[in-house]
């Protein structure tokens, strides 16, 4: 499906993509029906919070955007998240290279319940201007709401009226909360906007730049290692839109290729700047441990010309990385007897499914079923091709609904349950359970997970979670767990659900 | 609705709500917590998918980096509303999650918070929980992310619970319950229930701090044999506290903060003893005690106390509560000059004139604060650039501004914080002050 940019907004994912959010079974099976196009969506019973198109931390990454004002049209409750934003990329030292200049903003419009009836039109209107007034920025984002959207706001009619006046450039992202099941379409609408308003068309190329678009989960230490790896074949990265400035964005247009390290996050903006602008991309593979690494880098170097540079690159990097990558696969394989692999179950988006599992083939550990926030129809071949390298696997995909995952995570029993902060209490357990990934704020080198320094960080820090289980027993044995015993008794994570239409 | 009117150019309606960061979420945010925050009970979202999941870093994060325990987070149950269910209603998936959630869940109490969309869209919520009325109590809380902030949530949490919940007791002679202390926007709100609970079995008053006590149902429920209630806000808590007098007949004082600091923790005690005609000569013999154990503790930190801050001048951003005690404490016991007061819990008109009362008279500084009453965070720190100042305690909102454009030092004391993990830290009581310092001196530890 091409791109519209004349229209209001993408698509849903659920539309574009055939997107599901509630799926049990096997791998090979699900990208068959999703082939078919018999894949439909079931409607929980039972479920949890877990983040809408608004609130999966939409709000979080377009305020860290440095010279820009981003104003929530909604009530004060939708954008609380983003009260960390004095702070967020603050401890992260000068000395490893944060710019040391800059300033976050935003606004709340504070929908009340006058503004419910008589609509908030004029409150927006203000709350732009006020916006340029006090920041000066240079661009001024526009993010919508359930409410908004329900009272039927005209956020479009509010831009293109208020524009002329305004010198940041306005966009509108439609991310109204219930517009969607599927939290991606909360990606697709920012960067439906930011395509729409903010990158430019005819100015020169950069023949030497390279778009990346990166996630909450990769965090300072990536970004250097990507940084360090595309300088050493001359090329530079543009790392939007966490942290970005506008002006990197106008500039997406000029770059050479836009790389993956989620392709299912930057799917939408891969293929419009392609269609738009002219810019290649590719989806796969992620700069996720030694072997995606170097075809990441090999892909990128196809595309501008470095093709010599990268072996030489690879030659030197693999070099002074196997010997550690060694030394780790030897320590997974020696924790049990008899040859057994490491069992590591952890819940991951579409785009890490494709990321970890190879890795985890690379450092020795396997895992019995894999859990992922959605699926669409976007990444089939390279699902398959997961399938066709590591023998078929379970897949659960939920959005972060936390009985379901610590049912399965009961009753696979891996020895490494991988946990984020959004998963309720599967930490709790016999056996070992540590964190998936840390956050963008996090500076330590420890904390690392892309490219050849990641590869060997993340392994070494999964090593560590066998080394000592006290806190997850602990816990597991003085507290109560949420969920009665039937729950595990019975064998379906989604026992719950019935057959709806998307 | 939603129609674009023409431009004005001059003269342009100003709209006091369009603000930078304000320091509180919105209402189903204020009852959700508090919720969370009654042991046993398990919330139930009517709203969008998002509205619980958002509040782990806008309300449990902001709180001293708080997890949301059991039931919070993406552990609450939550109908997770889009468009189909705006179009036809979301009563059938609301009835679908009450029956699952019950089933499912372990709880002695299931609250249904329902959010904007269903109070968008029309659903009779109330009219469907009844329906479930029979096995562990279901209480609904009516209310709308857009109706006003978490404080207003918390004091909906109380009123259905009072509405749906309660029922007359026997009244219990010093028995009391604890109100006005919010949970997670009053950042200490665990310790400084556990202070005031403790502090008063000294003299013999039974405390129901209902947040935090172990059967959180049977806490709830116990609300009507208090003999008082004690509200510790000027504001915040009032209504409630004035619905169960309506109800139940109970009376309810106001104390402005919880108490900080040994001098207005012995007058609170004081108070105490003429309002519920306690043993005098008992009580004083625990105040001596603990003044006693406090000033000789004091001792320990004086010397830094004097090195790093002796008179400084100092600003304090946070809710009226905590702004009220820590400008005590500070002006009365440490000796600082409160130079500026920033109350941010935005506290309704008619009690800004005695909550600026509180906090300019009964001061030993001959420096008396500037009040304001800011919700912007923007004009919050325009306001402290104005002001020469040595000491700032505030959320963590201000921690780069204090330190790069006043050079103060600052700690975050109020909603929100982020930069530091509060279990059951607290100011309150007699060891509180010392508390305070601990971690003012933290700030200013190194090599002397
Ligand atoms: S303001 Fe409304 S939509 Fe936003 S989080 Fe609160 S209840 Fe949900």
């Amino acid at each position: 499906m091409s791109i519209d940019l004349k229209a209001n907004t993408c698509p849903n994912r659920e539309q574009r993509a055939g997107a599901v959010n509630a799926y049990y079974g096997k791998a090979s099976d699900l990208v068959q029906e999703a082939r078919n196009g018999t894949l439909t969506n079931k409607e929980r019973e039972f479920q949890q919070s877990s983040g809408c198109v608004l609130n999966f931390y939409l709000t979080t990454r377009v305020v860290t955007i440095r010279d820009a004002v981003m104003i929530v049209h909604a009530p004060v409750g939708c954008s609380s998240t983003s009260l960390l934003y004095r702070e967020v990329y603050r401890r992260i030292p000068l000395s490893e290279g944060r710019p040391a200049d800059f300033d976050l903003h935003w606004l709340t419009t504070n929908i009340d319940e006058k503004d419910v009836v008589y609509g908030g039109a004029d409150k927006l209107r203000f709350a732009i201007r006020e916006a340029e007034e006090r920041y000066k920025p240079k661009a001024i984002f526009v993010l919508a709401s359930c409410t908004s959207g329900i009272i039927g706001e005209d956020i479009e009619g509010v831009v293109a009226e208020v524009q002329p006046e305004i010198n940041a450039t306005i966009v509108p992202v439609h991310c109204e909360g219930i517009r969607s099941r599927i939290i991606q379409t909360a990606y697709d609408a920012f960067w439906h906007g930011i395509l729409k308003y903010l990158v430019k068309k005819d100015i020169p190329k950069q023949p030497d730049l390279v778009n990346i678009a990166s996630m909450l989960s990769y965090t300072w230490q990536d970004r250097k290692e990507i940084t360090r790896l595309l300088n050493r074949i001359g090329l530079r990265p543009n790392f939007i839109p966490e942290f970005a400035t506008v002006e990197q964005f106008e500039i997406l247009g000029a770059a050479a290729v836009t790389a993956p390290i989620c392709p299912t996050y930057t799917d939408y903006l891969s293929r419009g700047l392609e269609q738009e602008f002219g810019v290649p991309c590719f989806m796969y593979p992620s700069p996720v441990g030694i072997d995606h690494t170097d075809e990441w880098l090999r892909t990128i170097a196809r595309y501008t010309g470095k093709e010599k540079e990268v072996e030489v690159l690879i030659k030197e990097e693999r070099e002074k990385w196997l010997p550690q990558m060694e030394k780790i696969q030897n320590e997974f394989a020696s924790i049990k007897p008899n040859g057994e692999k490491v069992e590591i179950l952890g819940s991951l988006g579409q785009g890490r499914l494709l990321t970890q599992v190879p890795y985890f083939e690379e450092i020795g550990v396997s895992s019995p079923a894999a859990i992922i926030q959605d699926f669409d129809n976007l990444v089939l071949d390279e699902v398959q091709g997961i399938i066709d390298q590591a023998g078929d696997f379970d897949v659960l995909v939920n959005t972060f609904q936390a009985a379901e995952l610590a049912h399965i995570t009961r009753k696979y029993d891996p020895d490494v349950a991988l946990t984020c902060p959004f998963q309720g209490s599967a930490y709790k357990r016999e056996k070992g359970a540590t964190r998936i990934h840390a956050l963008r704020g996090d500076a330590r080198q420890w904390s690392a997970q892309a490219g050849y320094k990641g590869a060997i960080a993340y392994g070494n820090f999964l090593l560590q979670s066998l080394k000592n289980k006290a806190f997850q027993k602990t816990m597991l044995a003085k507290t109560p767990d949420s969920y009665k015993d039937w729950w595990y008794e019975q064998p379906d994570p989604l026992h719950f659900t019935k057959q709806k239409g998307v | 609705m939603g129609t674009v009117t023409p431009l004005r150019t001059k003269e342009e309606t100003f709209y006091p709500g369009v603000v930078e960061a304000p320091r509180f979420s919105c209402a189903l945010g204020g009852a959700y917590m508090s919720t969370l925050a009654t042991f046993g009970a398990v919330p139930i979202l009517h709203s969008g998918a998002g509205c619980g999941m958002s509040q782990n870093f806008g309300q449990n994060f902001g709180a001293g980096l708080n997890g949301a325990g059991p039931n919070g987070n993406t552990s609450t149950p939550c109908s997770c509303l889009v468009e189909e269910h705006a179009v036809f209603g979301g009563e059938e998936k609301l009835r679908d999650l009450i029956k699952t959630t019950t089933e499912l869940v372990r709880g002695s109490l299931y609250a249904v918070i329902s959010g904007c969309v269903p109070a968008l869209i029309g659903d009779d919520v109330g009219a469907v929980v009844k329906e479930y009325r029979g096995g562990a109590p279901v209480i609904h809380v009516n209310t709308a992310g857009f109706i006003g902030n978490s404080y207003k949530g918390y004091e909906q949490y109380l009123e259905a619970v009072i509405d749906q919940l309660l029922t007359p007791q026997p009244v219990v002679r010093k028995r009391v319950n604890i109100l006005g202390i919010v949970p997670y926007q009053h950042v200490f709100w665990k310790g400084n229930l556990q202070t005031i609970k403790n502090l008063l079995e000294k003299i013999g008053v039974q405390a129901n701090m209902i947040f935090t006590e172990n059967d959180g149902l049977e806490a709830l429920q116990s609300i009507p044999s208090a003999e008082l209630n004690l509200v510790f806000s000027p504001w915040s808590g009032i209504n409630p506290a004035r619905k169960l007098e309506e109800k139940f007949g109970t009376p309810f004082v106001v104390i402005p903060s919880v108490p900080v600091g040994p001098k207005d923790t012995s007058a609170f005690l004081r108070f105490l003893v003429r309002r519920l005609q306690l043993r005098r000569t008992r009580v004083e013999k625990v105040i001596a005690a603990e003044e006693h154990r406090a000033y000789r503790f004091t001792e320990y930190m004086a010397d830094i106390a004097m090195m790093a801050l002796p008179h400084a001048y100092t600003a304090i951003v946070a809710d009226t509560g905590t702004a009220i005690g820590l400008t005590r404490y500070g002006s009365n016991e440490l000796g600082w000059l409160p130079e500026v007061v920033v109350v941010t819990d935005d506290p309704p008109e008619e009690y800004r004139e005695e909550i600026i009362n509180h906090l300019t008279e009964g001061l030993e500084s001959a420096v008396k604060p500037q009040v304001h009453f800011e919700i912007d965070s923007h004009k919050i720190r325009l306001l402290l650039r104005e002001h020469t100042l040595q000491l700032v305690l505030a959320s963590s909102l201000e921690k780069h501004i204090a330190v790069d454009e006043l050079s103060a030092m600052q700690v975050s004391v109020a909603f929100p914080v982020y930069d530091r993990l509060i279990v059951d830290r607290t100011y309150a009581g007699y060891r509180g002050g010392l508390a305070l310092m601990e971690d003012v001196a933290y700030k200013y530890g190194g090599p002397l």
